[in-house]
């Protein structure tokens, strides 16, 4: 075990501040720009002369830091799904075909979402659910669903202490993509 | 485009002013680009490439500088929206330099 464990560092390249790279006016540091993409989202980026260099701004959970969000709509699980159905009603699928058919967006990802009660797994299967209820609605009319998934309890946007914060996380978002 | 690449392009014989800083080197700060239209780099024009997987990078051609990032939803998933054929671009990523790039 020690054996596998020294042999892996020793492969690791060792990296010291003191190298030709460092010895330049900027000596090795590199402050970059924020920019935002097109989706508002944040990008590391630096010019060093003739070299570009870009990457992601990510928090420390791997997601990326965005702005003007491209969520750009909600559909409110209560008015769309009775409890622990995936099945939209006529009403509720007319709104979606509305919706989609006058959207601008190029593709869309539509991302399930629940409240805490119940089991990590049945709100992972009723979100992916629900969220496939309403890519079937949008690909009827023409939509290019790029992703559909479900995120279960895992991502609220309000407290699931209070009731009015879980109807709030009971939701399948509709991200856009131009 | 730098002053430096074009000094060394035209092969000038004599020391141009501006020539200075490419020969000294680059400040840490890294947040624009110097030299022919020097801008901040918030103003990079971006557009799309879909990787050989098919999944969307938005891409940018800042005249001598290229730069290149996923793009991710706000889950931090890869977005393969299908906007152009895996390994093609869209969108006018080459339209914030007016240097004449053969590529």
């Amino acid at each position: 075990m020690f054996a596998l464990l020294s042999a892996g560092m020793a492969d690791a390249q060792a990296f010291t501040r003191d190298t030709p790279s460092q010895r330049g006016r900027d000596k090795g540091q590199y402050i970059p720009n924020i920019v935002l993409t097109p989706d508002g989202c944040e990008v590391w980026a630096a010019d060093d002369g003739a070299e570009g260099y870009a990457s992601n701004r990510l928090t420390r959970k791997g997601t990326p830091i965005c702005h003007e969000v491209n969520t750009c709509g909600v559909v409110n699980s209560d008015q769309f799904f009775a409890t622990d159905s995936y099945r939209i009603h006529a009403q509720g699928k007319a709104r979606l075909r509305e919706f989609f058919k006058s959207s601008p967006a190029f593709a869309y990802a539509i991302v399930g979402h629940t409240d805490s009660r119940a089991s990590h797994e049945y709100n992972q299967r009723l979100s992916y659910n629900r969220a496939n209820a309403v890519a079937k609605v949008a690909q009827a009319v023409g939509a290019k669903i790029a992703d559909v998934r479900g995120m279960g309890e895992t991502a609220p946007v309000a407290s699931n202490r209070t009731r009015e914060g879980m109807a709030r996380n009971r939701r399948v978002e509709i991200l856009c993509f131009q | 485009m730098k002053i430096v690449k074009l000094c060394a392009a035209l092969s000038l014989g004599f020391v141009v002013a501006a020539c200075d800083e490419g020969v000294r080197g680059y400040p840490a700060d890294k947040t624009v680009d110097r030299g022919i239209n020097t801008h901040s780099l918030k103003t990079l024009k971006w557009g799309i490439f879909v990787d050989p997987d098919g999944c969307d990078h938005w891409i940018s051609d800042d005249g001598v500088e290229g730069y290149q990032v996923n793009r991710l939803d706000r889950y931090g998933k890869p977005v393969c929206s299908g906007v152009a054929p895996p390994t093609y671009t869209a969108g006018d990523f080459k339209g914030g330099s007016p240097i004449a790039d053969p590529n």
